[in-house]
């Protein structure tokens, strides 16, 4: 371990790529965490999946540019990355983990930047090679990939300070956290969906029943319902507790 | 007076109104159906129509009473039509003659009809039959129906030379004659063989006879489509006798397959004669080119391997997908419409005059026409009540430019003519397929002035342009439209790019070379300086220290 170390923040990441072991432990002996940096290379994550997917080279790009949606990128890119810092905080707080939320986050960013400066190069390269040559991008991926792995490997086991398998496994359940995390999510979704559909009904009928009602005016008045329905539950939820504050007054009397 | 303001406004009025009263209403009739292609991206696009209704025929109009059912059309060298009309009842007595061979000419006037069968010429056979029966080695049943004089349900009908064969399915035979007329002067047909069920123990025994298409090659192979048997075509020889299967199609791989492939691993022999076998689907048509290449096609809605085949005379498949997708036959989407699945079902198949591949789709009614190499050139037709759409089709046909459609339903024939987009698309495939690239351009450009969807015209442009050394024009048709064109010309301008920036590339790379030398160097030295003056500063603690 190395202690004159006294980078910047932004050299961080690039040093803990040439040492992958050795660079995650000095980071956390050092305590430079940053986030701004994190924050970052997340952002770079997203925007090379959007040039992925919009400047790859015509004879290497299989993804289905007729149409371009951004929504399945940004699931892909910073949903992925969101939903894994916490499926890890989630599972690894529970059995021992020592990484806060914050740590978890950087070092996980920080395994990102082998796997950015890939799709790069295979971006620039794809504009220059034949289709004949796509071995050079599968061999480029292979290894940007696989050392995004390693680092993701050694960046969980010292934010958290397990050993090799403990890692190991514990990443495997992250995944299946993942899996549990989007259902849950789409589940929520579809159910406010409902909800608002609901609502957006009754908006309607009532418009349709009313024709001299004007739209805003409605919209203004079936807040206010709300608000009041509200409002009635807190105050004769109130009276309730103080009523019975009352009656245990009394017993104690 | 009138101001001239008001004459010229008076002057234009009746000028537009005369224009109006002589434009009148022109009545045009458009086609039923609309045209359209797929595009790089495997999305259907509107297109021209390269084939339009030319007329629509009936048994009436042809001058033999109304067809009933018809199965089949074939064309003969001759440019004689064959029609198996199977369910024509005219005047026949009992359940057991149904059907009858219409005859007409390319212009569908009547030449003759055959009704019903002469024997004459098989007296020998007849007799041998007949001490079979006695024998008891025929079935009352199956000596009745090899003999009889009449057809019953015949639903396939192919023409060698003077030859008739017609698979005359009730009567479970494949029936082989020559058009004769009696002295009344109807038609009749001189049996010439009879193909009946093989008696040899590899046909087996379990499955029935019931012939359904028939085709002969240029060996006078005749091959007979039998849907209830999955090992693929029933072959006789010359003489009758029974050659064996040809042609089986290959078992999809389903999950359902896979997993039992793989429980066979663990089972015993018991357990897996237990199990249900996957077996093949059947062919339902098939057709036989000039250069005897055997077409055929399966209407299974379930299966998409070997949809068409194009095989040679060993059963070997020209058109087999070898771990690519290169061969889609059909509408490839599937379409979900109120509850129903509409997906291809492709019931006939015939190869034109310029081995042009005609499918016809029984589930939409639509012709779908390919050039040889399978690619798709035009789509036409459709369900409906109009001219040009279908009920049920059966059967297509093609000579010249025209295509013959048979719709058993509403017992007619319609005729599609090419249009002009159609023949400039056609003369330019062939142009194309033949590798003269530079003269099918004019050819390809008039397509793409008509239809630019053509995706077609691209490629064959790109082509045209790749082969006359001008890469970029190649690349620009190649862009989204192909990739192994692109592919190709790219690497030829990335050639053409290198050698003529070559200084610069040079340039460029020792700049890198060097510049790389002198930081490490410099960087080297620094880290030197650096490592120096630490070590003074520790010599001078220690010293420090020391004193």
């Amino acid at each position: 371990m190395r202690f004159d170390l006294d980078l910047p923040a932004w050299k961080w990441p690039f040093y803990i790529m040439r040492h992958p072991f050795e660079g995650y432990e000095d980071l956390r002996w050092k305590k430079a965490y940053n986030m701004k940096v994190a924050m970052i290379i997340v952002a770079l994550f997203f925007v090379v999946s959007v040039c992925d997917q919009l400047l790859t080279g015509f004879l290497h790009n299989y993804s289905m540019t007729k149409v371009f949606n951004i929504v399945p990128v940004i699931i892909q890119s910073i949903l992925l990355f969101v939903t894994w810092v916490v499926g890890n905080w989630a599972l690894c707080t529970l059995f021992n983990g020592e990484g806060t939320m914050r740590n978890i986050c950087v070092n996980t960013a920080y395994a990102l930047v082998p796997y950015i400066i890939g799709r790069i190069i295979n971006i620039i390269l794809s504009n220059c090679l034949t289709r004949d040559e796509a071995t050079f991008l599968t061999f480029v991926n292979i290894i940007t990939v696989g050392y995004t792995a390693l680092l993701l490997i050694s960046g969980m086991k010292t934010v958290h300070q397990y050993n090799f398998w403990q890692t190991i496994v514990s990443m495997l359940f992250t995944i299946v956290a993942m899996v549990i995390i989007i259902i849950l999510a789409v589940l929520l979704v579809s159910l406010f969906q409902q909800v608002y559909l609901f609502v957006y009904a009754i908006y309607t009928e009532l418009l349709y029943r009313n024709p001299s009602l004007s739209s805003s005016a409605l919209i203004l008045i079936m807040v206010g319902v709300v608000v009041a329905v509200i409002a009635i539950v807190c105050v004769a939820y109130t009276l309730y507790e103080k009523a019975q504050i009352k009656k245990e007054q009394k017993k104690l009397r | 007076m009138p101001s001239i303001k008001r004459i010229a406004r008076r002057v234009v009025s009746a000028v537009l109104a005369a224009a109006m009263l002589c434009t009148g209403v022109v009545a045009y009739a458009d086609e039923p159906y609309t045209g359209y292609n797929y595009d790089w991206w495997g999305d259907p696009v509107p297109s021209q129509n390269g084939y339009v209704v030319d007329k629509v025929i009936s048994g009436l109009d042809i001058g033999c009473g109304q067809l009933t059912n018809p199965a089949d059309l074939y064309f003969d060298d001759n440019e004689k039509l064959y029609i198996a009309d199977s369910g024509y009842t005219g005047n026949y007595d009992t359940r057991d003659q149904k059907g009858r061979i219409v005859i007409t000419d390319k212009d569908m006037n009547l030449i003759t009809t055959v009704e019903y069968l002469d024997f004459s010429d098989k007296q020998e056979w007849l007799k041998e039959e007949e001490a079979r029966f006695e024998r008891g080695e025929l079935t009352e049943e199956r000596f009745q129906k090899e003999i009889n004089v009449y057809f019953n349900n015949p639903t396939g009908v192919f023409v060698d030379d003077d030859n008739v064969y017609v698979a005359d399915s009730e009567n479970e035979r494949v029936v082989q004659f020559t058009v004769d007329t009696d002295k009344s002067g109807n038609g009749c047909g001189k049996v010439v063989e009879v193909f009946t069920r093989p008696d040899a123990t590899y046909y087996d025994a379990g499955t029935t006879f019931r012939p359904e298409k028939v085709l002969v090659d240029a060996a006078k192979n005749v091959y007979v489509c039998i849907t209830t048997i999955t090992r693929g075509a029933v072959v006789f020889s010359r003489e009758g006798e029974f050659n064996g299967y040809y042609g089986a199609n290959r078992v999809e791989k389903t999950g359902e397959v896979i997993l039992n492939a793989f429980w066979k691993l663990i089972m015993t022999t018991e357990q897996i004669k237990r199990m249900k076998r996957s077996v093949p689907v059947e062919l339902s048509n098939f057709d036989i080119d000039d250069d005897n290449f055997v077409y055929t096609v399966t209407k299974n809605k379930n299966s998409d391997t070997d949809v068409l085949k194009k095989m040679n005379s060993a059963g070997t498949n020209i058109f087999i997908n070898l771990g690519y997708n290169e061969y889609s036959f059909g509408d490839p989407l599937i379409k979900y419409y109120r509850g129903t699945t509409y997906s291809s079902q492709i019931c006939d198949v015939d190869v034109g005059p310029n081995g042009e591949i005609n499918l016809l789709d029984l589930q939409t009614g639509r012709v779908f026409q390919y050039d040889d190499e399978c690619t798709l050139m035009f789509i036409f037709g459709g369900s409906g009540d109009q001219k040009g759409t279908f009920t049920t089709v059966n059967a297509i046909e093609s000579i010249d430019t025209n295509v013959y459609v048979l719709d058993s339903r509403k017992s007619t024939i319609t005729i599609f003519k090419r249009t002009e987009f159609g023949s400039i698309v056609h003369e330019a495939m062939s142009l194309f397929n033949a590798g003269k690239y530079n003269e099918a351009m004019e050819p390809w450009n008039e397509v793409l002035r008509r239809d630019s969807n053509y995706w077609m015209a691209y490629i064959g442009l790109g082509n045209a342009y790749l082969n006359a050394k001008d890469y970029e024009a190649a690349m620009d048709n190649f862009y989204f439209q192909s990739r192994s064109g692109y592919s190709d010309a790219f690497k030829s301008w990335r050639m053409n790019f290198i050698r003529e920036n070559f200084t610069l590339f040079a340039v460029i790379i020792i700049a890198i070379f060097v510049a790389i030398y002198v930081i490490s160097s410099i960087r080297g030295k620094a880290r030197l300086k650096k490592r120096a003056a630490a070590d003074k500063i520790l010599r001078e603690q220690q010293k420090k220290e020391e004193g």
